[in-house]
């Protein structure tokens, strides 16, 4: 097992630098495990309360189960919870059938597009991790994107011994990602650990259960029986199935998943 | 134990086909990664390859070249982070980022080839990184039919390379990354050698201790908690403990830590890695370094640095800004002592003017009152990267405090 302490302390490190260095940052929580995680650790960076606001897209799409989860969290940790959503998208009934890279794109990335435009967040946190994707394994710390949301990822800044590169230019914004480092097996015995509340779909009923939340036609549960962390800690440390394999915009074609995240995809 | 490798080495001598050898071996693959790399080969009419397991970037597998940096972490007796890192000249900003962790190196050169430039440059960079243990890979055996001759020039190359920036105690295995020899499974092939595989060399690597030194606090922030006002950073070396008398640095303030504050909660003691908060009896700011009063951190006004320039041109008497812990500092190159070849790790000239892309030197720094170590001392407080125009263009680390 990694140390979960180094770990934590890695993350509340970069979150104090994220404060320190940005005029107007925010975290997302897309109210899954890893952003709840991302949370809890913002909080304890800030002794309880966090300074700054908490976004949660929302597609529309999402299990009801994940809407509950939130506003739950959101009242007991006296969370600054903003809605962002692509209403126009949504009005003319934009759906995963449309082609699920436009459907992504447009009611994640250009919900939360319009939003920055309308608040001027200069620094989002992000709680991506680099086992969940070979793309998301090539990220940085501190990762730029341009007024247009690109990620450059060709030429990403050099980033050494925690010397995270700032912002160039106007317009742009920066990606944070202080549990890049953390593996998903990390999370859940985190979780444990901290006795971090969690979505109650995470667990198995009648054989399945999610491994990964996302929009509700685009998520399928695995098959499992674990019905409790323990037990979840104990598949993870046996499976071979990959974390995502619930998620259906990763794969619908190859490079999917880098051409969403070239455009701002999270 | 969890150990942090970075595999470097010349483009194209193998170092993704390495370590995509490695986990299919040893099993951990999710069944998943397997199906989306036979769908890249079916769209793009390629073969398999073990590199695919790494390389993610469509424009990485189309043209078969690494290029920016991957982690995967990887169980064996050991937790190890793998990072692989671009082998051609201009990604070595990227080499650099994923190599700055890593706590050993693997350096993997073709048998066919022997030693070539990005070998020679990253073995420089890891020596100036001060990695401390590197393992020599020879790779591609099986292109020199598993002969002991072909392992033995290449390893004699190699080896004068890594004594000459003092690695000692290097350890050469034979191997195939692509046909598995001596990877993970130890070879049939190649019966004059009885030595380890590389998994196993991996597993039996012990890291050095961390010996107790001074204290560093290095400060992020202040925040107002409740009705006190909580000091937050994190401890770069040594102990801090409730009650100690600090001095912090360059401001010069002397003050009590009264509390160290964790969520929730106190702790009585904080060490190395620590993000903490300390409740202080006066403010300090960002930037700011403390230390006990014996063995207190000491401001500097000129410093001499090994620095490998990324980015443009350094001239003698260009400003940079300069960042070592939290401290962002204005600085000038008061001299460049000697212009280095980051190929070769040997002296261009001596009192120079200025320097290039990819190139290393000796500079003397002019600059406001800095807390910075000896490198071989304080590692944490004994690097730093230069800015300009807000882009990290250069790296280095510190020879002497004082000039």
């Amino acid at each position: 097992m990694l140390d979960l302490k180094d770990l934590e302390n890695r993350t509340i490190y970069i979150v104090r630098e994220t404060y320190a260095e940005f005029k107007k940052p925010a975290v997302l929580w897309s109210v899954g495990k890893d952003s709840t995680t991302m949370l809890w650790l913002c909080r304890k960076a800030f002794f309880g309360k966090i300074p700054f606001p908490v976004i949660h897209i929302d597609t529309g799409y999402k299990f009801k189960q994940m809407y509950e989860f939130r506003d739950k969290i959101a009242r007991e940790w006296g969370l600054d919870l903003l809605v962002a959503r692509n209403e126009e998208a949504l009005k003319a009934g934009l759906n995963p059938e449309d082609g699920k890279l436009d459907c992504c794109t447009r009611l994640k990335t250009e919900a939360l597009k319009m939003f920055l435009e309308k608040h001027g967040f200069d620094a989002l946190i992000l709680a991506i991790r680099r086992d969940e994707h070979g793309i998301r394994a090539k990220e940085r710390y501190f990762s730029p994107r341009d007024e247009d949301f690109k990620w450059d990822y060709k030429d990403q800044p050099l980033e050494m011994w925690d010397q995270f590169q700032g912002l160039i230019g106007e317009g742009s914004h920066m990606r944070i990602h202080p549990i890049l480092h953390w593996r998903e097996l990390d999370v859940w015995e985190y979780v444990k650990m901290e006795g971090i509340p969690i979505n109650p779909m995470y667990l198995a009923r009648n054989g399945k259960r999610y491994r990964s939340l996302g929009c509700e036609p685009c998520t399928s549960p695995i098959e499992s029986n674990a019905s409790n962390i323990d037990e979840i800690v104990e598949e993870l440390r046996t499976t071979k199935v990959a974390e995502r394999s619930g998620r259906a915009q990763d794969k619908e074609r190859a490079f999917t998943m880098q051409k969403l995240r070239a455009l701002g995809y999270m | 134990m969890n150990v942090s490798v970075v595999i470097v080495g010349h483009i194209d001598h193998g170092k993704s086909t390495l370590i995509g050898r490695l986990l299919y071996d040893s099993e951990v693959l999710p069944e998943e990664k397997l199906a989306e790399i036979q769908k890249v080969i079916e769209e793009y009419k390629k073969r398999f390859e073990f590199a695919y397991f790494l390389d993610s970037y469509e424009e990485e597998l189309k043209e078969e070249r690494t290029i920016d940096t991957t982690r995967v972490l990887f169980k064996g007796k050991n937790y190890y982070t793998i990072v692989d890192v671009p082998g051609h000249r201009e990604f070595i900003k990227n080499m650099l980022s994923g190599a700055s962790h890593a706590q050993v190196g693997i350096l993997v050169v073709s048998a066919p080839n022997g030693v070539e430039e990005q070998t020679r440059r990253h073995t420089f960079l890891l020596h100036m990184l001060g990695i401390k243990q590197i393992v020599a890979a020879i790779n591609k055996m099986d292109l020199m039919d598993y002969e002991e001759n072909a392992f033995q020039k290449v390893k004699e190359e190699t080896s004068q390379l890594a004594s000459s920036l003092g690695y000692a105690d290097v350890k050469f295995i034979p191997i195939s990354a692509l046909e598995g020899d001596n990877v993970y499974k130890p070879s049939g092939r190649m019966e004059w050698y009885q030595g380890p595989t590389l998994i196993q060399v991996l597993d039996e690597i012990e890291l050095e201790e961390v010996s107790e030194k001074p204290l560093r606090f290095v400060v992020q922030d202040t925040y107002p908690v409740d009705s006190e006002k909580v000091t937050v950073g994190r401890v770069e070396s040594g102990t801090l403990r409730k009650g100690d008398e600090l001095l912090f640095q360059p401001s010069g303030v002397r003050t009590k830590a009264e509390k160290i504050k964790v969520s929730p909660g106190e702790v009585d003691e904080a060490r190395l890695g620590d993000s903490i908060g300390i409740v202080l009896d006066s403010e300090v700011g960002r930037g700011n370094v403390a230390g006990h009063l014996v063995n207190a951190p000491t401001p500097t006004e000129s410093f001499l640095g090994e620095v490998v320039l990324l980015e443009g041109r350094l001239r003698q008497g260009d400003t940079v800004e300069l960042k070592c812990g939290t401290r962002r500092t204005r600085c000038l190159v008061q001299g460049i002592r000697e212009r280095i070849s980051s190929e070769t790790g040997e002296v261009m000239g001596k009192n120079a003017e200025q320097i290039g892309q990819n190139e290393a030197a000796t500079i003397v720094f002019e600059t406001e009152p800095l807390v910075v170590e000896k490198f071989s001392d304080i590692p944490e407080l004994g690097r730093f990267v230069l800015v300009r125009e807000g882009r990290n263009v250069g790296a280095g680390v510190v020879l002497e405090t004082r000039v």
